[in-house]
C-alpha cells in the first residue's frame, strides 16, 4: 500500500502537455491510476477480478489477466487493454454498457503504454513507505484535546443540509464530532454551536471516531460508487495526520484501533483491510464477508476486532493477526452498527431486523437480546412490511447504550438492557422546515464523555441535543 | 435495488430514499445521488446505461430528488387502462413508418401521454421494427404485433407490411363455411393466396389420422376413392366422427393433458386404480359427447376417493405431489383450462399481460382449502375441500386474499368450497378465456399450429394471428354447448382444412395464416398405430392386454409417479408426452435421428414386414408383382404409386417375381418415407 495523494487532480490534466518535450512522464501512479480506478477497478481491482485481471496495482496490471498481458510496452496497438476500451462495437468495448472513455483519457492510456509503462515520475526505486502520523502514548492524561482556531475552511454549497451519516463524541472532552457534506464539525454538545470544522474533500465522511487519548479524529468515507478513504486529523489543529486507502466506492465502516497503530477499513468491496498507520501498509485483508461491510470496532483493550456486513453477519478477529475469532450470528439484515463496552467484554450490535443485541464476547453468545427495539407503529389497514430497524447504538461512559431506529426515536439503555428512556426527534424539530412527505430519521446518537447529554443526528442534517436525565433541555 | 418490474413501488421508494440516506438519493447535492449517476453511467452500474443527461427522464429524477425526494401523498390516481393512438398499421413497403401514441387513463379520469415513459417492443423484428419512441418502422411483409408496456397494462397494435401487389391476383377461392371467409379474408388482406383443393387421397389418409388416429385401410381407400356423391368427404367426416375411435383419442389427448400415470406409491394417490378410474371416467364423457364445459366442471367440482371417483384425480395427476400444491396446481389448472401462464404473478405484476399479484393469488386461494385423507384401504385417498382454510397471502404485504377469479373484482361469496364458483365461472358461456382456449386447441390439433400459438400461453403480448376466426370459431363452439364434435365437424368441412400441402408462389413463406396445409410429424401414439394398422401385426405395452392401441395406453410405474415417465420406450424416442409437466411443448413434434435409425433398423418395423403373412397370402395367390407394388403404396401411403415409382420398383424386382423379401424391402422403404411420418 502507498501513501496515497489526492488523485482527483490528474483528470484535469491538459492534453498538449502530454506531448510536449519537456514535459513530465505518463506514468501509472500519477495518471493512470486515476482514470483506471474510476472506470476498471469495480470489476478488475483487489476485490474483484473478472478473468484475473486486476488494474489496481502497477505490478499485477503489467502482468496482465488469465489469457497474459494486456500492455505491451511501446505498443498501444497491440495491447489488450487499448484494444478493450477502444473498441467500435459496443458489445465488446469496456466498460461494458457504458460510453466509451473520454479522448482525454484515452490518449493518456496510449501514451503511457506508448513510453514505455512507467509506474512513476522517480527513479525505479519506489519511494520510501511512511506516513508522518506517530501513535500517541495510552496515557490519558493532561488537558482534554480540543479545537483551537481551527482554519477557516471553504464550506460546500448544498441544497439544504447534507444527512448526518456520522457523529462521535470525545471520550474525554465536551466535543461531538458531526459529519457534514465535505466536510466534519466540531460542536459543543449543550449549544450545539459549531467550534471548528475541518475539511473533508474526499466526499461524505461515513464515520468518526476519536481516539482513545481524544486527540485524533478518524473521519473515513468518501463518494458512493466512485472513491472512499480514511483521513486521520488532528483535533487541536485540524491538520491531516495521514490518509489510508484508496477505494472505488464510500467507506462505510471504519474504526482506529486503542493504540492508534492500526486503521481498518470495510465497504462494498466486501472485505476488511487493516492498514499500518505507521507506514500505510496494508497489514491484513479479511475475507469471510459475503455482503457489505456496514460496522467495524476495535475492542478497547486492542484484542479484537468486531466487522458486520448487510445481510446480518458479524465476525470477530484477532485485531493483530487478523485470524479468525468466532463468528455471532444472530442478525437478519443488515448490521447498521456495532459498539463496545470500555471493559471489552461486551459488544453491542443493532441491525433493520430491529434488534439490539448485546453479546457477551467471551461465549460468543447474547446475554440479551431486544427484538423490536424501536417498534414502528402499524397504520391501521397497512398490510406487509413496514419499515423498521435500529440505525445506531454506541455506549455511554457507564455502561449504558443509546440508540436510534426508524420509529424516529432515540432511546436510552439500563446496562442490563431494560429501556430508561426515549427521546422523539419531532418534539425537537423546527417546524416545516421539511413537507410532511419526506420522513425524517435520527441516523446517529451519541453519549457525552461525562454521560450527561444525549446527542443525535438526522437526516435532514440537524442535530438533536437532550439532557440524558430526561429533563428540559 | 428496484423490485423487478416494479411490482413493489412503495418498497423501492423506501430502498431509494430511506435505506441508506445520502447514497442513492442525495436531497443536499442531487445530481451526486447514485440514482442518476448510475442511470447515465458516470459510475459503473450492472445495469448498463439507461438514460441520457439531457433527457426528460433525468431531469423529472432531478427535480423530484431537488424537492426532497417526498413520497406520494394521501391517496394517488392509479392507472386503470392504457390505449394506443393506432390498433393497426398498414404498410405497403418496407422503410415505411409511423409513430404511435400512447394514453393513459387514470383512476379520477384524466388522460396522460404517456409515450415517453412507455417500453415498446415487436413480436417480430423482420416485420417491423418499434423504437425507444413508439415509432415503427416496417422491415419485410408479413404481419406482426408492436406492444407498448406502461404501468401494468401491455397493449397492441396489428402491424402489417404488404409484399408488392405486381403480380398478385386473388383466386377467389369458394368458401364453405365461415372459417373460410374469415381466414381467405385475412389471406387476401396480406396479399397471400391459397393453394389448391388436396385430391381425395390426401383428404382420406389426413382426416382418418386426425381423427381416428390411423391411416385408412385398403379397404376405406377403395370404398371411398369410388364413391361418387358429390358430398363424400363431409359423409366421411361424419362417419369417423361416430366413431369410438374419435372417442378414444381425444381421451389420450385429455389423458395426456392431464397427466394421467399409474403409480404403485401410496402417498401421491396415483395409484392404477385411481388413474383407470380417472381414465375411464374421460372415455366415457367422450363416447357419450359430454358437453366439453361439463366434463370439465365435473373434475373442477370433484371431491371424493380418488379409486372411485374418476374425476376428482384431476387434484392427483395435474401436479403429482406426495401433498397438494395450491401454487403449482393454480398455475397448472389455468394453463390447461386457460391457456393462460398466470405463474410470473407470483413475484410481481404479469409484465405482458394484463395479470396481477391480486389476480394470482386470489386464484391460488381456490385450491388453498384442498386436502387429502386415508380411506379405507391402502392405495386410496379421499379428496376434500377444507373450507376453514386460510386463503393465500400476497407475497408483498402479507394481505390474505381470499378466493377471486381471473380478472374479477370481488372475491367469490365466502362458505362453503369456493370450487363451486370457479367451475361455474371457468365453464359459463360468457367465460371467453376458456372457450377460446378450447377452441384454440382443437384447431391446432387439425390444423398442427393454434391461431394462438403456443396454445397455452395466451397474453396481450401474444395474440391471436387472426383474431376474428378465433372469435367465430369460440363463439361457435359456445352456441354448439361446447360440443366438441360440432366444432371438428365445422373445422375439417371447410376448405381451408381441405387445402393442399402444395405451396404457391405467395404462399410458400406463410407458416402462420393457414393459407396451405402443413406438414405434421404424427404423434408418436398415432405413428405407432400406423405402423400396426399397416402391417397388421399388433404391439404389446407391459400391463395393458394384448391388441391395446398406442393411443389407449398411458404409462406406469412402479413406484412413485412425480417424475417424467413415457412407459414404452418407443414413445420416449417418437417425442410422446412425458406428462413431467402440463406444457403443451411436452409432445415433441420434431424429427430426430434416433427415430430414423429406430424405423430403418428397429424392432418396430422390421418384425412386422412379414409377420401378419399378408405379402406371402398375396403371393402364393399369384398377384402380379404390378399389383403387389400397388396394394404396397396403397397400404401404406393410401396412394397409388406414381408412374416413376411404378417403373423403379419394377425394375428392383426384376425376375425375382414371386421372392417375398424383395417385397417386404419395398414395404420396408415404404415405412421408411418421410411421406408415411407425416400428415400431409
Amino acid at each position: 500500500m502507498r501513501f496515497v495523494p489526492l488523485v482527483l487532480v490528474a483528470l484535469s490534466l491538459v492534453m498538449p502537455d502530454i506531448f510536449a518535450e519537456d514535459a513530465k512522464p505518463i506514468t501509472y501512479d500519477d495518471h493512470i491510476a486515476p482514470i483506471l480506478k474510476r472506470h476498471c477497478w469495480q470489476c478488475h481491482g483487489e476485490t474483484k477480478q473478472e478473468s484475473g485481471l486486476n488494474l489496481a496495482n502497477y505490478a499485477a496490471a503489467v502482468k496482465g489477466s488469465s489469457g497474459g498481458a494486456v500492455v505491451v510496452s511501446g505498443r498501444s496497438s497491440t495491447s489488450r487493454l487499448f484494444k478493450a476500451i477502444t473498441a467500435e462495437d459496443p458489445a465488446e468495448r469496456m466498460p461494458p454498457e457504458n460510453d466509451p472513455l473520454p479522448k482525454e483519457q484515452l490518449a493518456l492510456i496510449k501514451a503511457w503504454i506508448d513510453t514505455g509503462l512507467r509506474q512513476n515520475a522517480g527513479s525505479a526505486a519506489t519511494p520510501a513507505r511512511t506516513l508522518s502520523f506517530k501513535p500517541s502514548s495510552l496515557k490519558n492524561d493532561g488537558p482534554a484535546p480540543m479545537p483551537e482556531k481551527l482554519p477557516t475552511i471553504e464550506r460546500s454549497k448544498t441544497t439544504r443540509p447534507f444527512p448526518i451519516l456520522a457523529m462521535a463524541a470525545s471520550p474525554r472532552a465536551p466535543l461531538v464530532a458531526v459529519a457534514a457534506y465535505e466536510r466534519v464539525d466540531f460542536i459543543n454538545p449543550e449549544s450545539r454551536d459549531v467550534i471548528g470544522s475541518v475539511a473533508f474533500p474526499e466526499g461524505e465522511p461515513q464515520v468518526l471516531r476519536f481516539s482513545r487519548s481524544g486527540a485524533v479524529l478518524l473521519a473515513a468515507g468518501g463518494r458512493p460508487a466512485q472513491n472512499g478513504a480514511a483521513v486521520l486529523f488532528d483535533v487541536k489543529t485540524g491538520k491531516r495526520l495521514a490518509e489510508l486507502g484508496n477505494e472505488t466506492d464510500t467507506v462505510i465502516a471504519a474504526d482506529l484501533s486503542p493504540d492508534e497503530r492500526q486503521v481498518a477499513i470495510g465497504g462494498s468491496g466486501r472485505v476488511v483491510k487493516i492498514f499500518s498507520t505507521v507506514d500505510g501498509a496494508l497489514n491484513h485483508t479479511l475475507v469471510k464477508h459475503t455482503d457489505w461491510i456496514t460496522a467495524i470496532a476495535f475492542s478497547p483493550d486492542g484484542k479484537l476486532l468486531a466487522s458486520a456486513d448487510r445481510v446480518g453477519n458479524i465476525h470477530l478477529w484477532d485485531a493483530i493477526s487478523g485470524g479468525v475469532v468466532l463468528p455471532l450470528s444472530e442478525h437478519k439484515a443488515a448490521v447498521r452498527s456495532l459498539a463496545w463496552r470500555s471493559d471489552s467484554q461486551v459488544l453491542a450490535s443493532c441491525s433493520e431486523d430491529g434488534q439490539i443485541v448485546w453479546w457477551e464476547v467471551s461465549k460468543g453468545w447474547p446475554s440479551i437480546s431486544k427484538a423490536d427495539a424501536h417498534p414502528p407503529q402499524r397504520p391501521a389497514g397497512i398490510y406487509g412490511k413496514i419499515p423498521n430497524g435500529v440505525l445506531d447504538a454506541n455506549f455511554g461512559p457507564n455502561g449504558e447504550l443509546i440508540s436510534c431506529g426508524r420509529d424516529r426515536t432515540v432511546r436510552l439503555w439500563s446496562h442490563d438492557g431494560s429501556a430508561l428512556k426515549s427521546f422523539t426527534i419531532d418534539a425537537d424539530s423546527k417546524s416545516n422546515s421539511t413537507p410532511t412527505a419526506i420522513r425524517v430519521l435520527p441516523l446517529r446518537s451519541v453519549v457525552t464523555f461525562d454521560g450527561l447529554r444525549i446527542l443525535a443526528g438526522d437526516s435532514a442534517g440537524r442535530v438533536h441535543s437532550w439532557p440524558a436525565d430526561g429533563t428540559a433541555k | 435495488m428496484l423490485s423487478l418490474f416494479g411490482y413493489d413501488a412503495k418498497g423501492d421508494y423506501e430502498r431509494v430514499v430511506n435505506e441508506m440516506p445520502g447514497r442513492r438519493v442525495n436531497v443536499a447535492v442531487p445530481e451526486q445521488s447514485l440514482l442518476l449517476l448510475k442511470s447515465v453511467g458516470a459510475v459503473p452500474h450492472t445495469g448498463g446505461k439507461i438514460i441520457k443527461r439531457d433527457s426528460e427522464h433525468y431531469q423529472s429524477l432531478l427535480r423530484w430528488i431537488e424537492a426532497g425526494a417526498p413520497d406520494d401523498i394521501g391517496d394517488v390516481a392509479a392507472t386503470v387502462a392504457v390505449e394506443l393512438s393506432n390498433e393497426r398499421l398498414l404498410f405497403e413497403q418496407p422503410k415505411d413508418g409511423a409513430a404511435l401514441k400512447v394514453i393513459a387513463k387514470a383512476s379520477d379520469g384524466s388522460m396522460r401521454d404517456v409515450t415517453k415513459l412507455s417500453r415498446f417492443f415487436s413480436n417480430n423484428d423482420s416485420v417491423a421494427k418499434i423504437d425507444s419512441d413508439g415509432k415503427v418502422t416496417a422491415t419485410g411483409a408479413g404481419d406482426t404485433h408492436v406492444f407498448a408496456r406502461f404501468s401494468r397494462f401491455t397493449v397492441g397494435a396489428e402491424v402489417i407490411v404488404l409484399p408488392p401487389a405486381a403480380g398478385f391476383e386473388w383466386p377467389n377461392p369458394k368458401s364453405v363455411n365461415f372459417i373460410d371467409e374469415l381466414v381467405f379474408d385475412r389471406l387476401q388482406k396480406l396479399r397471400i393466396a391459397p393453394s389448391e383443393l388436396c385430391d381425395d387421397e390426401t383428404f382420406l389418409r389426413r382426416i382418418t389420422l386426425d381423427l381416428a388416429a390411423r391411416p385408412p385401410t385398403i379397404a376405406e381407400y377403395r370404398a371411398f376413392l369410388a364413391d361418387e356423391r358429390s358430398n363424400k368427404r363431409s359423409l366421411k367426416i361424419d362417419e369417423l366422427l361416430a366413431d369410438d375411435a374419435f372417442a378414444d383419442y381425444w381421451t389420450a389427448l385429455w389423458a395426456e393433458q392431464l397427466r394421467i400415470i399409474g403409480g404403485n406409491y401410496a402417498p401421491v394417490a396415483t395409484d392404477v386404480k385411481a388413474a383407470d378410474a380417472f381414465y375411464q371416467w374421460i372415455r366415457k364423457q367422450m363416447r357419450t359427447s359430454r358437453p366439453l364445459n361439463e366434463f370439465i366442471a365435473e373434475m373442477v367440482d370433484a371431491s371424493g376417493s380418488n379409486l372411485t371417483n374418476g374425476p376428482v384425480n384431476l387434484y392427483t395427476m395435474l401436479v403429482h405431489k406426495p401433498q397438494f400444491e395450491p401454487k403449482v396446481f393454480a398455475a397448472d389448472f389455468s394453463q390447461v383450462f386457460l391457456g393462460v401462464q398466470i405463474q410470473c404473478a407470483e413475484c410481481h405484476n404479469h409484465p405482458f399481460d394484463r395479470w396481477t399479484q391480486d389476480d394470482y393469488y386470489g386464484f391460488v386461494s381456490f385450491f388453498t382449502g384442498m386436502k387429502r385423507k386415508p380411506g379405507v384401504e391402502p392405495r386410496e385417498r379421499r379428496i376434500y375441500c377444507d373450507t376453514s382454510a386460510p386463503p393465500a397471502r400476497h407475497v408483498v404485504d402479507g394481505r390474505p386474499m381470499p378466493a377471486k377469479v381471473l380478472g374479477g373484482i370481488d372475491p367469490v361469496a365466502s362458505g362453503g368450497d369456493p370450487r363451486t364458483s370457479l367451475a361455474q365461472w371457468l365453464t359459463s358461456p360468457e367465460n371467453e378465456l376458456f372457450s377460446r382456449n378450447l377452441t384454440n386447441r382443437i384447431w391446432a390439433q387439425l390444423l398442427g399450429r393454434g391461431i394462438i400459438e403456443p396454445v397455452d400461453d395466451v397474453r396481450a403480448s401474444n395474440p391471436p394471428v387472426n383474431g376474428p376466426l378465433l372469435d367465430a370459431l369460440s363463439k361457435r363452439l359456445v352456441a354448439a354447448k361446447f360440443d366438441l364434435r360440432s366444432l371438428v365437424r365445422d373445422i375439417c368441412n371447410s376448405r381451408v382444412y381441405q387445402l393442399s400441402a402444395q405451396p404457391n408462389a405467395s404462399n410458400r413463406r406463410d407458416t402462420r395464416q393457414f393459407s396451405h396445409a402443413h406438414l405434421r410429424r404424427l404423434r408418436a401414439d398415432v405413428l405407432l398405430d400406423s405402423v400396426v394398422t399397416v402391417t397388421g401385426v399388433t404391439r404389446r405395452f407391459g400391463g395393458f392386454p394384448e391388441g391395446t392401441r398406442a393411443i389407449d395406453y398411458y404409462p406406469r410405474s412402479a413406484g412413485s409417479t412425480e417424475g417424467p415417465e413415457f412407459g414404452d420406450p418407443f414413445f420416449a424416442t417418437f417425442g410422446r408426452s412425458s406428462r413431467g409437466t402440463v406444457c403443451a411443448c411436452e409432445t415433441k413434434k420434431e424429427p430426430t435421428l434416433s427415430q430414423t435409425l429406430h424405423m430403418a433398423v428397429g424392432d418396430t418395423v422390421r418384425d412386422r414386414l412379414g409377420a401378419s403373412g399378408e405379402v406371402k397370402r398375396m403371393l402364393e395367390k399369384g398377384t402380379s408383382p404390378e399389383v403387389m407394388i400397388e396394394e404396397l403404396f396403397v397400404r401404406t401411403l393410401s396412394r397409388r404409386p406414381t408412374q416413376d415409382e411404378k417403373t423403379a420398383m419394377r425394375e428392383l424386382i426384376g425376375d425375382a417375381v414371386k421372392d417375398q423379401a424383395t417385397y417386404e424391402d419395398i414395404f420396408w422403404s415404404l415405412l421408411n418415407s418421410t411421406e408415411f411420418a407425416f400428415n400431409h
